[in-house]
């Protein structure tokens, strides 16, 4: 129901209906009117050559001669009747094509003028007549009034303009059909290439296609290259789902193994604790795997804008809960109404965990900034985040390890820097970094630097 | 002290409630979060342990309609969620701090008396008022640097009245914070072990660390020492 194809082929028979439907009347009217028009000058004619006829006889009195030049008064029901009246009614002549039949009356009109009108015969035959009122001066001086009238059967007339519209009709019809039929082998033309997008979106679905072709036209060209980013990202998206699902499910073999081992030596005195050990490591990959970025900056088309002022103000409402017994203070510079273009559970995992570190260590203060860094030809402002604190600071060489760690799940250690991996898996996924600085403050100031997001349109 | 502990995993749930009782409280517990809410609302409760997954009623909402219905204790989340979303989430529903799961039972109850304690107006785990010291972690009270030998029951009556310093307690209060529900309830028990407590802490009556307030209850009257 709901088909472009349909609701164009409707609106476009409606709009046909209504011009051909015009059209049709306009020309059906104006024929009409002119066939009438041609009529009455023919019948004006007849009357003129009837009063030309037309002769006093002896008897003071008008009168026509038997045989008139117009052959059809002579011929009986040949359609054209003439009829002479005196001034008293009575019909002093009547054409002998009107043998049997009467004439209708009708009104007279005035002395000197003429009346058109139609009448009928007693038969119903429609009639178009002209009747002429005259003063007829004799000879003697003495003038007397006669009407003169002709009539015509309009049988004929009306059958040819029945013929006419029909004609009309048929041709306008075989012209709207052929048009309709046209347009809608035009618009299965036009239509194609969507239909061409569906079937390949079919085979894409079946799996015999990777991305859809780009033997578009233009309109359709935009549509077919984001749907190829869509179906991209969405591939890109279940190959990590999968190989974190593999990642994961592989990774708690090695504990599982180790249990296993473990449960063999049961009465040992460190069993629990070896046994602990295991579950520790196992929440360890679970919670890694868990945390690891939400999406990649491939997936553009799902990012949000995240409230940095908002966001970071719930986290350190939760975390002055958390740090109550320390209760840190915070410093935040960060500009009210700054956005950050990302997945707002990723923002709050970058500063939830730096945060939380900066709290973990420090003496008494931490310091969080989030400045936007702005790029040409960006359509979104990256951000340069930063956490410091006061306390002990991280070791060059150990800044170092903790930046290398976290890669790969085997060489994490467990209990250590899972929030910093987290922190740069995240960081790189929107194509940022993570450094590790000395702080003003005396201990460690740690960096995220995500750049502008540039157009998805510059590939 | 009487918690609530609302979870849907009866191992967990069992096991931490155990664990609590053994360490010295009593304990409630709820299986399901319409149950959860109504012992929250309606019981004598100093601490309530939730988690956040529970069948009936989110573990969330059961926060937020305890805190709108004006219920200042301490609420401590069990999660297993613990992307920073969801800890946020949690502790801004009104919740105070929150322990991830799988977790050790001792980080369970060491952050149960650290709330505990917060919520007395305590900034540290030891407790120090004039010459008395009590030490939550370990469960240990030290008058004048000497350590005093208590019964658990009387260490969970010094304890209660020391982390509401100052606060006059009534004798039916601590019968409903410190007994199990099947514990016998006489009132003299507790007259009896507020006279021990005395006898161990002060035997020369010098410094008068538990006032009686009569009819109305008793008073752990010695001066706070605040550290840091």
């Amino acid at each position: 129901m709901y088909s472009l194809s349909s609701r164009l082929l409707i609106s476009v028979s409606v709009l046909l209906l209504l011009f051909f439907g015009a059209t049709v009347a306009v020309l059906n009217t104006a024929f009409t009117e002119a066939g009438e028009q041609a009529r009455r000058d023919i019948l004006d004619g007849h009357l003129i050559a009837l009063l030309a006829a037309a002769e006093p006889d002896d008897d003071a009195e008008l009168a026509l001669p038997e045989r008139l030049r117009e052959p059809r008064f002579g011929q009986i029901g040949s359609g054209l009747y003439g009829e002479l009246r005196n001034a008293e009614g009575t019909v002093i002549w009547r054409s002998k094509s009107a043998l049997g039949l009467r004439i209708p009356e009708g009104l007279d009109p005035e002395i000197g003028n003429q009346l058109f009108a139609r009448e009928a015969l007693t038969d119903g035959t429609p009639l178009l007549t002209l009747s002429l009122a005259v003063d007829w001066e004799f000879d003697d001086g003495e003038s007397k009034s006669y009407i003169f009238k002709v009539a015509e059967s309009l049988d004929s007339f009306n059958a040819q303009i029945a013929g006419y519209r029909g004609k009309l009709f048929g041709w306008f019809a075989a012209v709207a059909a052929t048009m309709l039929l046209a347009f809608s082998f035009l618009l299965r033309g036009l239509m194609k290439p969507l239909r061409k997008i569906e079937s390949e979106i079919g085979e894409i679905e079946g799996g015999a296609r990777v991305s859809l072709s780009d033997q578009f036209p233009a309109e359709l060209i935009g549509v077919a290259r984001n749907m190829n980013l869509l179906i991209d990202s969405e591939r890109a998206r279940s190959d990590r789902y999968r190989l974190t699902l593999d990642n994961l499910a592989h990774s708690l073999k090695t504990p599982l193994a180790a249990m296993r081992a473990l449960l063999g030596d049961r009465n040992n005195e460190q069993f629990g604790e070896r046994f602990d050990e295991q579950i520790d490591r196992m929440d360890e990959i679970v919670r890694y795997q868990l945390r690891k970025p939400a999406n990649s900056v491939a997936d553009k088309l799902v990012l949000q804008s995240v409230h940095v002022e908002k966001e970071v103000t719930r986290l350190i409402d939760g975390l002055k809960k958390v740090y109550h017994d320390k209760s840190p203070e915070f410093e935040v510079s960060v500009d009210s109404g700054m956005q950050f273009r990302g997945d707002t559970g990723d923002f709050l995992e970058l500063a939830g965990n730096l945060l939380d570190n900066a709290c973990k260590w420090c003496e008494k203060r931490v310091r969080i900034s989030v400045v936007p860094s702005v790029g040409a030809q960006a359509i979104a402002s990256g951000m340069v985040l930063s956490v410091s604190d006061d306390g002990p600071g991280i070791p060059e060489d150990a800044a170092a390890a903790l930046l290398q760690r976290g890669m790969r799940l085997d060489e994490a250690t467990p209990g250590h820097g899972i929030g910093l991996a987290v922190v740069k898996d995240i960081a790189r996924s929107y194509g940022g970094q993570l450094s590790i600085q000395e702080s003003k403050l005396g201990g460690a100031e740690i960096t995220v630097s995500i750049p502008p997001l540039t157009s998805a349109k510059s590939d | 002290m009487r918690l609530l502990v609302i979870g849907d995993d009866a191992t967990l749930r069992e096991t931490l409630t155990q664990k609590l009782a053994e360490v010295g409280f009593a304990v409630e517990q709820a299986a399901d979060g319409t149950e959860g809410l109504y012992l929250a609302q309606e019981y004598p409760i100093d601490l309530a342990i939730i988690d956040l997954g529970l069948p009936g009623m989110s573990g969330l909402d059961i926060i937020r309609q305890v805190r709108a219905d004006g219920k200042t204790y301490p609420i401590l989340i069990l999660t297993a969620r613990d992307r920073w979303e969801d800890k946020v989430d949690g502790l801004s529903a009104g919740a105070d701090d929150y322990v991830v799961k799988p977790f050790h039972f001792e980080e369970v109850s060491a952050r149960v008396n650290a709330l505990l304690r917060r919520s007395g107006g305590w900034a540290s785990s030891q407790l120090e008022a004039g010459p008395v010291l009590l030490d939550m972690t370990r469960q240990e009270l030290k008058v004048s640097d000497q350590e005093i030998e208590l019964t658990s029951f009387e260490y969970k009556i010094i304890e209660y009245l020391m982390v509401r310093a100052g606060q006059v307690i009534s004798k039916a209060e601590l019968t409903d914070r410190l007994y199990d529900q099947d514990f016998e309830r006489d009132s003299n028990v507790i007259e009896v072990f507020i006279g021990r407590l005395r006898k161990k802490m002060d035997p020369d009556n010098s410094i008068k660390p538990i006032e009686t307030l009569r009819g109305r209850g008793y008073r752990f009257a010695l001066e706070r020492k605040q550290s840091g």
